[in-house]
């Protein structure tokens, strides 16, 4: 069972939506609007507390013109007709709209779309949400003594989008969710945490954790309490598919986001067509993935989900746009164009950005190490569009010796290294494939769902 | 709307207490590429936010308290919302507590006047001062900047009888610039807010950033090195106070949620030092009275009225940082959010600390200790090395270490700066961390 596609105030506004289109381009180059209704819920329970709070909710309509050279945005909250119609003829009458600048509307394009899932969580009561945290809190506090806290969180996020231009009349509605794990335990040198997470575009049903993996969290915390610091160098390191994701969208997410072209501050630029990496780097970005957190059917734009493949065989092939970057420089769109909410404007952002995986078993690929550290999760990454320098820290690594991946553990780990040169070093792609989800955002604002991963990857990195 | 919330609420029986907060924005978001306006952006919006506290029992039966929050859009169904918060919060279990009682809530300056006289006029004068003041250094473009003005009024009500209001603007700005040509070009990136268009600091910042990207183009890479570490001005706030993506470990560990379960080390009256403390003794203020500052409020989402609290003196902590119900649980003074970090003035000139050789950081490209623990291991995007009378700029390696171990061994200086959530030193010497190169 799954909830309606849209909500009522919605349904409605969107048959008056062509009319609006009308008054946009009465005058406009170029009109569009959005109806956007973003919501959240979280659930979280720890070993102190409980709570269910409702993130900020936003609802609200865009309306979309272009003078020529600026495109101009009016954001208002809720979907009142009469609001809107006059906020439309009031938005274009006093622009100047002599610029002889196009935009391309795109394709003809119709459709209604909504997330499959077995257990949509719109429709599971609260106490059977919050009993399966209670649940999930016994099981891990349940596995060793030294827990002092172990925090479930559920996140349900929906968003209704419908999109209108002269040549599209599209709406999606997206079910994402989110279960995270934080424990935290103590030892004698003080407390330490590890973390987990599943996500994606789905019901309840893709959030269950074997007692296997709630083992292996646990284990890992425990070790972290004896972590010592790794010495600084470079190493030759496998990376775990969580890091080697952060790399990709690190280095070829945010650096060929076109925007960034258009802005000058892309060393990527100055790179299409050239070598960036080894022949075995191959770097994706694709929203139509099914069932991941950062996929979606149509973007922003109202342009259709497909894959876009950024880096081929070491060579790099293109970038993710939005529709102001991709007119402004003058290249094919990729459905990139993204916003945070109706607050915000679009860029050109990353979906689910990933490598390619390659034909090695990870075994074989660990084997090849004689000496070096085995990466296994990162809690976090930075860009560096312009230097090309990596951030990206592993919470924690362990050592491999003679092929085989021991128990000594260091954290944290930094992850450093000139893109060109770390891409350039990947010597051995495995055959696995996993993406891990989380939020992105533009310097420190505009959030969006991503995910990233790939395979594991052989390299030389500079740890610290 | 308010009306109606508050008469469903007081009608419904089930309910113990509760808070409305009303809050609506209006906002204006001007992005230029170049010498032209990419986008210009309005924006409004207006939400209904309410708590509700319900008596509950967990599943042994003991009594509990439940909270349920709900939001509702102007014009939406109030009764169907309420009804939610009130099932949510009679299904959560928490250890009884209850809402702050009204206190005295003192205005603050939180306003930018001359912003709310003309937002899209003061935006575009901020964007117009940052292009002349570049059109000043020659060897930068401006590429690209954002800046977004919004004004935000929240009225806040509980069944307490608190009944507050107050007004709040922000302003945020970004910007790029470019130096050198080519594959050798460089950029700085850079990003502040701030609650008035006048502690943008406009014309300094624009010069710092200039001389840091015509730095970068002669960066090489660092050595390795362990010894005396300068940091200043955002950057040393940065460190301090945390930043939206990355929050303060002083704040994390001196969270009374966190004390409540047991994560935090830290005991009033003890030193929130593991060791010894070899450089400067260390004081802080929680002060969400700063005027203009970021995190100020005159109250916070349950009304708690701003406060200026002692957080740690001379390395002992002073207090714990706690919302109405962890106080209420450890029997603590409730201080409501955290607000700025406030240090005092240290007693060392800039210009002492700069003496000798060391290494200053300008730009980290993310300062993001662990939480927990405070180790840390961050990318560094521009440095200085001193030695020996010269200055060389880098760019890359690592600054390694632990957070609470650099401030045990610290000197600050006299000279102070407000950084937006932050008051205290500009400058501050740490005497002994290691640069992986």
């Amino acid at each position: 069972m799954k909830d309606k596609l849209l909500k009522p105030g919605m349904e409605k506004l969107r048959l008056e939506l062509g009319e609006v289109v009308g008054i946009l381009e009465a005058r406009s180059p170029y009109g569009a609007v959005t109806l956007s209704s973003r919501e959240m819920t979280r659930y979280f329970v720890d070993n102190t507390q409980e709570r269910v709070s409702t993130g900020e909710p936003t609802a609200g309509v865009i309306l979309r013109t272009f003078d020529g050279k600026t495109m101009r945005e009016k954001g208002l909250g809720g979907f009142h007709k009469e609001e809107v119609i006059r906020a439309a003829k009031s938005f274009v009458s006093g622009v100047d709209f002599s610029s002889n600048g196009k935009l391309d509307p795109g394709p003809e394009r119709t459709g209604d779309f909504q997330t499959e899932m077995e257990n949509d969580p719109a429709l599971v009561p609260t106490d059977q949400k919050l009993d399966a945290l209670r649940d999930m809190n016994r099981r891990v506090n349940a596995i060793d003594s030294r827990i002092i806290n172990a925090r479930v969180s559920f996140l349900e996020m929906r968003e209704k989008t419908v999109f209108r231009n002269r040549v599209a009349d599209l709406a999606q509605d997206i079910q994402r969710v989110h279960m995270g794990l934080m424990i935290t335990v103590m030892g004698e040198k003080g407390a330490v945490w590890d973390f987990d997470s599943k996500c994606g575009t789905g019901g309840l049903e893709i959030l269950a954790f074997s007692d296997e993996e709630l083992a292996e969290l646990v284990g890992n915390a425990i070790k972290l309490l004896d972590a010592g610091r790794i010495d600084p160098g470079e190493y030759t390191v496998v990376t775990a598919p969580g890091v080697s994701g952060v790399i990709a969208h690190e280095s070829f997410g945010h650096g060929v986001e076109t925007d960034m072209f258009v802005k000058e501050r892309a060393k990527a630029a100055n790179f299409i067509g050239k070598r960036v990496g080894s022949d075995l780097v191959n770097i994706f970005d694709d929203p139509s993935l099914p069932d991941e957190f950062g996929s979606y059917f149509f973007d922003d734009e109202g342009y259709p989900a497909q894959p876009t493949q950024i880096v081929k065989s070491g060579i790099f092939e293109r970038g993710l746009t939005d529709m102001f970057s991709a007119s402004a420089l003058e290249i094919q769109r990729s459905p990139n164009g993204r916003r945070q909410d109706f607050t915000r404007k679009v860029y050109p952002r990353m979906t689910n950005t990933f490598f390619g995986s390659g034909d090695l078993s990870v075994e074989e690929l660990i084997s090849r190490v004689e000496e070096g550290i085995y990466i296994p999760k990162v809690s976090s990454g930075m860009e560096d569009p312009k230097g090309w320098g990596i951030q990206v820290s592993g919470h924690y690594a362990f050592e491999i010796k003679g092929g085989k991946v021991t128990e000594k553990m260091y954290a944290p780990v930094g992850i450093t290294g000139y893109v060109p040169d770390v891409l350039g070093s990947i010597s051995g792609v495995a055959s696995d494939f996993s993406l891990s989800g989380g939020y992105c955002g533009k310097g420190t604002k505009e959030t969006v769902p991503v995910t990233d991963g790939g395979p594991h990857l052989l390299m030389k990195a500079r740890l610290g | 709307m308010l009306e109606k919330i508050v008469k469903a609420l007081s009608s419904n029986a089930d309910i113990k207490a509760w808070i409305i907060r009303h809050d609506s924005t209006r906002g204006f978001q001007q992005y230029e590429l170049k010498d032209s306006t990419e986008s210009v952006r309005e924006v409004e919006s207006e939400l209904y936010t309410v708590d509700v506290l319900c008596d509950s029992q967990d599943s042994e039966g003991k009594p509990a308290s439940g909270l349920g929050t709900v939001s509702i859009l102007p014009g939406g169904e109030i009764n169907n919302a309420l009804e939610k918060a009130v099932l949510t919060a009679q299904l959560v279990h928490n250890q009884p507590y209850d809402f702050a009682e009204p206190a005295s809530i003192s205005d603050l300056e939180l306003v930018d006047r001359s912003y709310l006289a003309d937002p899209q006029g003061e935006i575009q004068t901020v964007l117009d001062t940052l292009k002349d003041t570049t059109a000043g250094f020659p060897h930068v473009r401006l590429t690209a900047a954002e800046c977004f003005g919004q004004e935000k009024q929240t009225h806040l009500v509980s069944s307490k009888g608190v009944d507050a209001q107050q007004s709040a603007t922000d302003i945020y700005l970004q910007w790029v610039y470019i130096g050198g040509k080519g594959e050798n070009e460089v950029e700085t990136f850079a990003e502040t807010r701030r609650r008035r268009i006048a502690d943008l600091n406009l014309e300094e910042e624009a010069a710092l950033r200039a001389q840091y990207t015509s730095d970068l183009l002669e960066a090489a890479a660092p050595e390795s090195y362990s010894g005396p570490v300068v940091v200043k001005g955002g950057t040393l706030a940065v460190m301090a106070a945390g930043e939206m993506l990355a929050g303060s470990l002083l704040k994390t560990l001196s969270s009374a949620s966190l004390k409540y379960s047991g994560e935090t080390p830290w005991e009033i009256g003890k030193s929130i030092f593991p060791g010894e403390v070899k450089g400067d003794d260390f004081t802080a203020w929680a002060n969400r009275q700063f005027p203009y500052g970021v995190p100020s409020s005159a109250f916070d989402h349950e009304g708690i009225p701003a406060q200026r609290v002692p957080l740690i003196e001379d390395n002992l902590l002073a207090s714990f940082i706690s919302d109405q119900r962890f106080a209420y649980y450890l029997n603590l003074e409730p201080s409501g959010d955290f607000g700025c970090l406030e240090l005092p003035a240290g007693s060392t000139s800039t210009a002492k600390l700069r003496e000798g050789s060391y290494l200053e950081i300008a730009e980290f490209s993310w300062f993001n200790p662990d939480p927990i623990t405070g180790n840390f291991a961050c990318e560094i995007r521009l440095g200085y090395q001193e030695k020996d009378g010269e200055r060389k700029p880098f760019k890359g390696g690592m600054l390694v270490g632990n957070l609470l171990e650099a401030l045990a061994d610290v000197r600050w200086s006299e000279e102070t700066g407000f950084y937006g959530n932050y008051f205290g030193p500009q400058a501050a010497r740490f005497n002994n961390l290691k640069v992986a190169g």
